[in-house]
């Protein structure tokens, strides 16, 4: 397993895994830091104290929605799905991340580290 | 198994959200602390030594908890909290000085008018003016109390235009623009007592009302 990043870098993208998660399919909060700690193999990792405030951040801005509906065990989540505006939003974050990566990598070759 | 949304609802405190939008936001840190703990069991961990790790995780965010109820509230209200400052003093502060001045203004034209010539400036604008000043430290006053701030606020936002006053005059001495006839402790003394002192006692004549212990109005 990785060891975890801790660094602004880290934080900065954590809005993007979140959005990039929802794009695939709506999840409640929980699952949301359950898959991103997976997905990463643990690079990302969100407590309840991270996790919530960028939760209701997005919503504010209009970028997801959160909805209550049970879950496979009958228990109401709220579950979360990207908006037509987060949608818009995803696009160019994913570029600039992209660009960020490669120029990175250009820079200090950290994909073949 | 421990009521979580108790737990969750202990820890964050009173949120300065509307009842529907708190119960909503312990709602979900509960279910997220059920599944927290739902996890443990899955994993093969007794119910006991479940509740005991989720228990644990609860007391480790301990100093998150106060953290976590604040960005929650800034992340819902993001706009207001961040206008606060600007609803509680500046937007206040500036319409007591502004009206303090706009008078002033008005009394000094009306003391030029050739029928009133050589008569004192006391009687015509000091006067007048220390009478009306309690208006402008309430308008202030009472406008911080609308938008939410406490005591301390409310009453910077009423004492504003001689907090402004004796700012601009500070400088103005320091800098020598301004410089007081002999004895300058006499004359010194004067521009204080007239310019500062009794226009922020009228001021606070004015703001007193609004000073009372009335709890803020919650960001809702």
């Amino acid at each position: 397993m990785h060891k975890r990043i801790r660094s602004k870098i880290a934080r900065g993208s954590a809005e993007l895994a979140i959005l990039a998660l929802l794009a695939e399919q709506p999840l409640y909060g929980f699952d949301i830091s359950k898959r991103i700690e997976e997905k990463t193999g643990g690079a990302l990792h969100f407590t309840l104290a991270s996790l919530y405030p960028m939760l209701y951040d997005l919503e504010k801005r209009g970028w997801i929605a959160g909805r209550w509906e049970a879950n496979h065990a009958g228990r109401d989540r709220r579950y979360y799905c990207l908006t037509s505006t987060g949608k818009k939003e995803l696009v160019p974050l994913r570029r600039e991340w992209n660009f960020f990566f490669q120029a990175l990598d250009r820079l200090a070759g950290v994909t073949n580290a | 198994m421990p009521d979580w949304r108790a737990l969750a609802s202990e820890r964050l405190g009173p949120l300065k959200l509307t009842s529907e939008e708190s119960q909503e936001v312990v709602a979900e840190l509960a279910a997220h602390l059920e599944d927290f703990y739902e996890e443990q069991v899955g994993r093969g961990v007794s119910e006991s030594e479940a509740e005991r790790i989720t228990l644990d995780e609860v007391v480790q965010w301990h100093n998150q908890w106060h953290n976590l109820a604040r960005n929650i509230q800034r992340a819902k209200h993001k706009e207001e909290t961040m206008n606060a400052r600007t609803k509680h003093l500046w937007l206040p502060g500036l319409v007591s000085l502004t009206a303090a001045m706009v008078l002033l203004m008005i009394l000094i034209q009306i003391s030029q008018q050739p029928r009133l010539l050589g008569r004192s400036p006391l009687e015509l604008v000091l006067l007048p003016w220390l009478v009306l000043l309690p208006l402008c430290g309430g308008a202030g006053a009472y406008l911080s109390r609308r938008g939410g701030a406490d005591r301390r606020v409310r009453l910077l936002a009423g004492l504003f235009p001689t907090i402004v006053l004796f700012s601009l005059g500070t400088i103005l001495v320091l800098t020598r623009l301004v410089v007081f006839a002999r004895p300058h402790w006499w004359y010194g003394s004067l521009a204080v007592g007239l310019g500062i002192v009794l226009p922020s006692a009228a001021l606070l004549l004015g703001a007193l009302p609004f000073l009372g212990t009335t709890k803020p109005k919650a960001v809702a």
